[in-house]
């Protein structure tokens, strides 16, 4: 850019102050902005006279004859015939005869560089969108500015990414669901279960139970505890390196409540007859249905038996309620086509599934529990006193 | 590990080898028996060596640099001290136009072992002729090496290693370091060139730092601790050879780096080492690369204006605050 | 001191092949056979001849951008020299370095260096090397009126003159430093008179009597044995080109190059020779074609050796 200033130079400073003078582009009308060379009347470095005509030019159809305000040389010529100038576009300069060139401020456009609109985005986002193939423009930026970082592109791709369905309902998992929850969980973690099952004909317990006026349930904790008596392995607990055999007998009943599973404890279970063992199950599921069971209902249980008969089951592979040796799950009872004395007879058959801690007791001597309490249950009479 | 200054640790790195190889001499002003060397580096050791192996000279950077090369280039293995980093500049000739280019120039005939030892760097307000650090300029002329040891360890491994070395090394050592400590093993050792120090772990932000800028970075990590953010601080030890590799992985892991020296901003040895990283981690940036360096001022006299000048803690924290979001 | 019949005619010898070597590359610039620009020795071989004719091999020079005359004298194989002078591969410096860069550091040549004063210090330090190994080794240090002047002139000297070094401080004032003349840089008029600032010995000898020059030199090298330390040895000598390849020299009174044009060293010495009767014509021919046969080989060799691997710039910038 060149100074705009059109002093005069040298000698003229004595002579008298007289500007080269500007012929420019006029403004013809109200809304012109351009008009065009269209003829120059006058050649570079031609005597102009004050008035003379110097060039044409053409305006929104109208022709216009540009005079010379002064009388001198026409110095230069800016703009060809056929240029498009805007209104005070610089077309000529007219000098005195010995009158240096002024300089002229050429209005120079600096050059428009496009600059695109991009989104501000931090390199190693935009590697993560590329890996993961993801427009950016999705993505919403917490870094300075409105940057998209990293961490933006991580949380679109873990939330938008993976496909997960919708969620209906949140329950958060409190109370007797979170401490059941922890309690199973640590039992399938540290205890390798097995779990054996066999099939019981329950007829004569079935006769036992109609004549003494007690449920299944009763009848089976009694054997139970009974079987644990001769097998007392399956009545201890693990405590790091040594197995504790327990002195007494408690059953656990497991209990389906609103409020979830839990499992109230028949203590000595063993001392008690059948009778006495019925009214107190009966006794704890109330209060266990009622939500009122005492932390001490719930406690010191040496061994669990669980029922899913009522619902259907038939087998299942039930949990261990920790610190216990094992648990025995209850099926529903069937009738089924038995072989008897080569004879196809039908019989009421229960499943029970015994699942044990394999680090505390092997497969042999729970099969032998298990069929202990078989023989008890397909022979109850045992179970009078 | 015994902990010895950083001045001892470069004493001894001379002292021994100054023992195991007759061809090591000293030449410097004021290095010999009258002063031990104007930071005392070389205390004792014209005692031990003699006043012709431990040699005082004129005040003439420009024959002892030239001298240290004509002994380079006939056998000897020359140690060179200028007293003040910012006076090289009367040997720059020397260092530049001989030094550096004789084994290029005259098509590997000949190579010139020499070591140049001296002190940059600010904090003693001793203003502008003595306080610069001017490693940038000799990062920029092939065939110099240049290196930037922080610790006693350092120091002592890589002088070590700097006369062994068949290059004119320039071996740029910081006032402020003269006195700190640090564990330096009874055994000798050596360091090689071209391999960066992880001076500290982290996963949050890469500082890259030299000289007496580590410890100032050490400290302010200790700081963004405490706001659970986990600074790594990668040391180059040597800016020429330059370990590229360490700088990138560790920008890699991060995502983030601020690189603190005590040069001048403007073409220092901060703008090489963004460079590179921009060159070679571009897509593993999540922010701007940062540098903390002194703004293009000379380093001025009154102590308020140096603490100004030259980075603290507080910029370094600042700056690691801008990258960590 | 006259030194031996063998000694005067290989000093002979080696004038003309410095002379001769210079012309032809004179000759090969003319017909763009040789990149960049020259700066001959033409005019001034008596100085380097009769320095270098004390110098065993195991003895050291540094020399200038006016050094091909310095490299020669000390014993620099000529097609090495030539090649590199083309830029060639088989140069003594792969064609890396070029005229002003001649080295062959197996005979002591330490390196021509491209910047004016800067191989004092270099030299002050090669004496410092040999006193510290304790052989008895010398170095002469070539350098121009002109470099007189550089800080590292008087740094180096200095240097070397309390420390008792075995230098030759050889200052070949041939009257220019590119286009300025001495008495406009400097009030004195003998350069060596600048020794006594460092209390040490300086001599002004007629550069184009290699006679003179030699007896300087042989003296300065025992005082350097002696271990009593350095000379300055100014040798007032003329070139009889331009500065370099491009300069005209038309600073230079037409008077005066015919001054010095007369007092050639190398008619002056072959007249001398022929008097003292060590030489006759016939010898002086064959030695003049044995010389031109050796330079013509150098040529040939230079002219066909090949240019170096572009990625050759990429090495040998560290050991």
């Amino acid at each position: 850019m060149r100074n705009a200033s059109l002093k005069p130079l040298g000698k003229s400073f004595t002579e008298g102050v007289r500007m080269a003078v500007k012929i420019v582009m006029p403004r013809l009308s109200l809304t012109m902005k351009t008009g065009s060379v269209v003829r120059w009347y006058k050649r570079e470095g031609e005597e102009v006279r004050k008035g003379e005509p110097i060039v044409e030019v053409l305006t929104e159809k109208v022709t216009y004859d540009i005079e010379a305000p002064e009388p001198g040389i026409l110095r230069k010529i800016y703009a060809k015939e056929g240029d498009e100038v805007p209104v005070n576009g610089l077309l000529a300069v007219i000098t005195k005869p010995d009158e240096p060139l002024p300089e002229i401020e050429v209005e120079m456009e600096k050059p428009k560089v496009e600059i695109k609109e991009r989104i501000p985005a931090s390199p190693a986002a935009k590697r993560l969108a590329r890996e993961y193939g993801m427009d950016l423009s999705q993505i919403a930026g917490t870094g300075p500015g409105g940057r998209i970082v990293e961490a933006d592109v991580r949380r679109y791709i873990e939330e938008k990414l993976e496909y997960k369905p919708k969620i209906r309902e949140v329950i958060p998992l409190t109370g007797v669901r979170k401490i059941s929850a922890e309690r199973v969980a640590k039992s399938a973690r540290e205890a390798p279960h097995c779990t054996l099952c066999m099939e019981v004909d329950m007829t004569e317990a079935s006769k036992f139970k109609e004549s003494l006026g007690v449920s299944f349930t009763d009848i089976i904790v009694k054997a139970v505890a009974y079987a644990l008596k001769e097998h007392r392995i399956m009545n201890s607990t693990l405590e790091g390196n040594k197995i504790k055999v327990f002195d007494e007998i408690n059953i656990g009943v497991a209990t389906a409540t609103p409020q979830g599973l839990v499992v109230p404890v028949v203590k000595n279970a063993d001392k008690k007859s059948l009778p006495e063992l019925s009214a107190e199950i009966k006794a704890l599921v109330k209060k266990a249905r009622e939500g009122k069971l005492e932390h001490s209902d719930v406690s010191g249980g040496t061994f669990t038996v669980t029922n899913l008969g009522m619902y259907g089951v038939e087998v299942f592979t039930p949990i261990i309620n920790p610190p216990e040796a094992a648990i025995l799950g209850v099926g529903k009872i069937i009738q089924k086509p038995v072989v008897e004395e080569n004879q196809v007879k039908i019989k009421p058959m229960m499943t029970f599934s015994l699942s044990f801690d394999h680090r505390i007791v092997d497969g042999a001597p729970a099969a032998q529990f298990l069929a202990k309490i078989k023989e008890i249950l397909e022979n109850p009479s045992i179970l009078k006193d | 590990m015994r902990e010895i200054s950083y001045r001892d640790a470069l004493r001894e790195a001379l002292r021994e080898e100054m023992q195991r190889d007759p061809t090591v001499f000293l030449l410097g002003e004021d290095i010999g028996r009258y002063w031990g060397g104007a930071f005392k580096v070389t205390k004792g050791l014209a005692e031990e060596f003699g006043d012709e192996r431990v040699r005082d000279t004129p005040i003439s950077e420009s024959a002892i640099v030239g001298a240290a090369v004509g002994a380079a280039i006939t056998g000897m293995r020359p140690v060179a001290e200028i007293m003040f980093g910012d006076l090289t500049t009367l040997a720059m000739d020397q260092i530049v136009n001989q030094a550096a280019k004789i084994r290029y120039m005259f098509g590997g005939q000949a190579k010139a072992p020499l070591v140049i030892r001296t002190p940059f760097g600010g904090g003693v307000n001793i203003a502008a002729h003595h306080s610069q650090c001017l490693e940038a300029w000799f990062m920029h002329v092939p065939g110099l090496q240049v290196v930037v040891p922080s610790t006693p360890y350092d120091a002592k491994g890589l002088l070590k290693t700097a006369i062994r070395n068949d290059n004119p090394v320039i071996f740029c050592e910081h006032k402020l370091l003269y006195p700190i400590t640090g564990p330096v093993p009874d055994e000798e050792y050596t360091l090689p060139f071209g391999v960066a120090d992880i001076k500290r772990e982290g996963n949050d932000v890469t500082i890259v730092a030299t000289l007496y800028m580590v410890h100032k970075a050490l400290k302010a990590a200790e700081e963004l601790e405490k706001d659970g953010i986990s600074v790594e601080i990668v040391d180059p030890r040597t800016l020429v050879p330059l370990d590229k590799e360490t700088i990138i992985n560790s920008v890699k892991k991060t995502g983030r780096v601020v690189i603190v020296t005590e040069d001048c901003k403007t073409a220092g040895v901060s703008a090489e080492i963004a460079a590179v990283i921009a060159e070679k981690a571009l897509d593993y940036l999540d922010a701007p690369i940062k540098r903390v360096a002194n703004p293009d001022v000379p380093i001025p006299f009154s102590p308020p204006l140096e603490s100004f000048v030259i980075p603290d803690e507080k910029r370094i924290i600042e700056a690691v605050r801008e990258v960590v979001y | 001191m006259i030194p031996s019949k063998e000694k005067l005619l290989e000093m002979y010898r080696k004038m003309l092949e410095i002379r001769q070597f210079e012309e032809k590359v004179y000759e090969l610039y003319g017909q763009n056979l040789v990149p960049g620009t020259i700066h001959l020795y033409a005019g001034q071989e008596a100085v380097a001849v009769g320095i270098c004719a004390n110098l065993r091999r195991g003895d050291y020079i540094v020399s200038t951008h006016r050094g091909h005359g310095h490299c020669i004298a000390k014993g620099a194989d000529l097609k090495r020299v030539m090649a590199e002078i083309l830029g060639k591969k088989t140069g003594y410096c792969k064609g890396k370095g070029g005229s002003m860069h001649i080295a062959d550091f197996s005979v002591g040549i330490l390196g021509a260096t491209g910047v004016v004063g800067a191989g004092i210090p270099i030299a002050v330090g090669t004496g410092l090397s040999i006193k510290l190994r304790g052989t008895d080794q010398v170095v002469a240090c070539f350098f121009g009126d002109g470099a007189s002047n550089q800080g590292t002139f008087h740094e180096g000297i200095n240097m070397a003159a309390i420390w008792k070094l075995p230098v030759l401080f050889v200052c070949e004032n041939n009257l220019y430093a590119m286009g300025t003349r001495q008495s406009r840089v400097m009030l004195i008029e003998k350069i060596s008179e600048r020794a006594a600032a460092y209390g040490i010995p300086g001599v002004t000898v007629d550069g184009n009597d290699v006679l003179a020059v030699y007896e300087a030199a042989r003296e300065a090298v025992e005082r350097a044995k002696r271990g009593e330390g350095p000379t300055l040895i100014e040798c007032k000598t003329y070139r009889h080109k331009g500065h370099s390849r491009m300069d005209p020299a038309t600073y230079r009174p037409k008077g005066e190059i015919e001054y010095w044009l007369k007092k050639d060293p190398i008619p002056r010495f072959k007249s001398k020779l022929l008097e003292m009767g060590i030489l006759t014509e016939e010898e002086a021919k064959w030695i003049e074609g044995e010389v031109s046969r050796g330079i013509e080989e150098a040529v040939k060799f230079a002219l066909e050796s090949p240019y170096p691997e572009p990625e050759e710039a990429l090495k040998e910038v560290y050991v």
